[in-house]
């Protein structure tokens, strides 16, 4: 190993000072950057008993963007945003189906993968049950089930509204 | 230089030149901003060039071939014609936009009702981003048939695609402003591609949007982008982009062994005919005693083929000028830039289109896995772009001596071209076939 002399010392001096300043700068970009939590999403809403839900429906919760469903008696908070893009999906009445108008996939009424582009089911939100009411807690989705899942299938009711389903 | 040439004397600058002009020319003021006033003479027109800052973005005198049309198709040059007209119009709609959830509509539709010419400069914004998009292209693609990458220019070809890249930035980001649907959905669309990448996709696109949904965050962090930071970006990488193209003289001439000489002048035929010599004559003479000349002569006086810039090139890149803006204002004038009803989180619109740059990357999105198409795809295109000139090492610049390099990059471009026209013209709802003929669900 060489002698450190000064001109070595003054020159790792400066890369390092450079460095800290790049760091810093990367840091502070990524800080100004990020998301604040604002609290619009993530929070619980409790949607009221299961019996407000009949079987075979969708309603929709436009305050915590999603969908609650009763497939035969079970239930699902099913995120609005489609798995593949981010398109809102919007539920089809003639089908009974959840159909993507951006790129046409299509899922059942439990938001499993039907038809279409996404690489996945639609998500869903946790939920449970607290004094009798359901309730979704929107700050932990669930990533939705895989192409393939059949576990709540559905038939189509009648025609799609995009022409698939 | 010498002092000489520097220090024009006043008396033989504009010293014929009468009246009133004459006399400000003359003026010490006014040589103390143009040091080297007009003179009609070879030495006069080299000096402005030198000493003028606007001249000086240009070199001298360029090869002849230069002035042709042909030669480059001026898209470079029309690039940065359209750059300008976007950077005047852009500040005009900074004195009308609020980049906020709330105004930024109604800010749209003042522009339509409340401000004079202030549709027409926001359509004329609209067109000239949507033309630099497809010149900046179009100046790739020529760049490439014409073999213009190769050595010594492949960093400005690389620097050239950063260019085209922060175009498609500059696009994308103003498409967000207005806060329509068509705003709002398109961003969407384009923004979640970005979570198909590996490990980080996420993460950066909440850093993208600054959130979960496009939103204020949004808004806020594309107008900063549209207007400071790609902006500067551009303006440095467009510097040394040009930088380099004038110190090339505007033009690469290519020897036959594939070496380049720096400066343009043609190899003199004759002297070409006295290396064939001995080929001519069969081969059964020395060359000491076929040579006349003639060939000798030509080839220790090269023939040059150099005009002068000022007036040839600047004259003409001037009426090119003109004619883009002639082009900008009247697509401004027949097309207004479309504006749907206020960005509606809960409605989606059928169809829900990408901009129209990449409407080939939606149409190959809705065909194969989203990592392979939205990312794979792309990226990996960008990536051998930037290192084509560091692995094609064929000197030639011939399209009939680089048939692998010009067939390869014709059918990428052709997929390209087919796969954008398919997305934004033959596209309906649900991304189903239909036909621009059946309906129109083009929008720009």
């Amino acid at each position: 190993m060489s002698e450190p002399n000064r001109r070595k010392v003054l020159e790792t001096g400066w890369k390092l000072g450079g460095a800290l300043l790049f760091g810093a700068a990367g840091y502070t970009a990524y800080e100004a950057l990020s998301p604040l939590s604002t609290g619009a999403a993530g929070g619980t809403i409790t949607i009221g008993t299961p019996a407000n839900f009949a079987s075979g429906t969708s309603t929709y919760f436009a305050e915590g963007r999603f969908y609650v469903v009763n497939v035969k008696d079970q239930f699902f908070a099913l995120s609005q945003k489609c798995p593949h893009l981010g398109c809102k999906v919007p539920f089809c009445d003639s089908s009974g189906r959840f159909e993507c108008p951006c790129h046409g996939s299509v899922f059942d009424l439990a938001g499993e993968y039907i038809a279409g582009p996404s690489p996945r089911g639609m998500d869903r939100f946790f939920m449970n049950v607290k004094d009798g009411n359901l309730v979704v807690d929107t700050g932990a989705l669930v990533t939705g089930p895989d192409r393939g899942t059949k576990t709540n299938f559905t038939p189509p009711t009648g025609p799609g509204c995009i022409g698939k389903g | 230089m010498s002092d000489q040439d520097v220090l024009e004397p006043p008396e033989s600058v504009a010293a014929d030149e009468r009246g009133l002009f004459g006399r400000l020319h003359r003026s010490t003021v006014w040589r103390s901003m143009f040091r080297h006033p007009q003179q009609d003479t070879p030495r006069g027109r080299a000096l402005q060039g030198f000493s003028n800052f606007f001249l000086h973005v240009y070199p001298v005198k360029v090869p002849r071939r230069v002035l042709r049309n042909r030669y480059s198709w001026r898209l470079g040059f029309i690039a940065a014609v359209l750059f300008a007209i976007l950077l005047v119009t852009g500040l005009y709609l900074m004195f009308v936009y609020t980049p906020s959830v709330g105004s930024a509509y109604g800010d749209m539709q003042r522009l339509k009702t409340g401000v004079g010419f202030g549709q027409l400069v926001r359509n004329v914004h609209r067109w000239s981003a949507h033309l630099m998009v497809l010149v900046v292209f179009l100046h790739m693609v020529r760049v490439f048939y014409a073999g213009a990458y190769k050595h010594p220019r492949e960093f400005n070809w690389v620097l050239g695609l950063w260019l085209l890249l922060l175009t498609l930035g500059f696009s994308f980001t103003g498409y967000l402003l207005p806060w329509d649907q068509l705003a709002y959905w398109a961003v969407t669309v384009g923004t979640n591609l970005v979570q198909y990448v590996p490990l980080i996709g996420g993460q950066v696109q909440n850093l993208l949007i600054g959130g979960d949904q496009i939103g204020q965050s949004t808004l806020l962090r594309f107008y900063a982008l549209h207007v400071a930071v790609l902006p500067s970006l551009l303006v440095l990488v467009l510097g040394v982009h040009i930088w380099r193209v004038r110190k090339d003289g505007f033009a690469v001439r290519r020897s036959h062994v594939g070496a380049f000489e720096e400066e343009a002048s043609a190899r003199p035929a004759a002297a070409a005919a006295a290396h064939a010599a001995p080929e001519s004559y069969g081969g059964r003479v020395r060359l000491l005693g076929v040579v006349d000349r003639e060939s000798v002569t030509a080839e220790a006086r090269p023939v040059d083929d150099t005009v002068f810039t000022w007036p040839h090139l600047v004259v003409r890149h001037v009426v090119v000028a003109l004619g883009v803006l002639a082009t900008v204002l009247g697509l401004g004038v027949a097309f207004a830039a479309p504006l749907r009803g206020l960005a509606n989180p809960n409605l989606t619109p059928e169809p829900a289109k990408a901009p129209w740059y990449f409407a080939g990357l939606q149409e190959l999105l809705s065909r194969f896995d989203p990592l392979v198409a939205g990312i794979l795809i792309p990226a990996g295109a960008v990536l051998a772009f930037i290192v084509l000139p560091y692995i094609d090492r064929n000197p030639a610049t011939e399209a009939r001596n680089r048939k692998v390099a010009i067939t390869l990059f014709s059918i990428l471009l052709a997929a390209a071209v087919v796969l954008t026209v398919v997305g934004t013209f033959f596209r309906g709802p649900g991304w189903k076939w239909i036909p621009p003929w059946d309906h129109w669900y083009v929008e720009l």
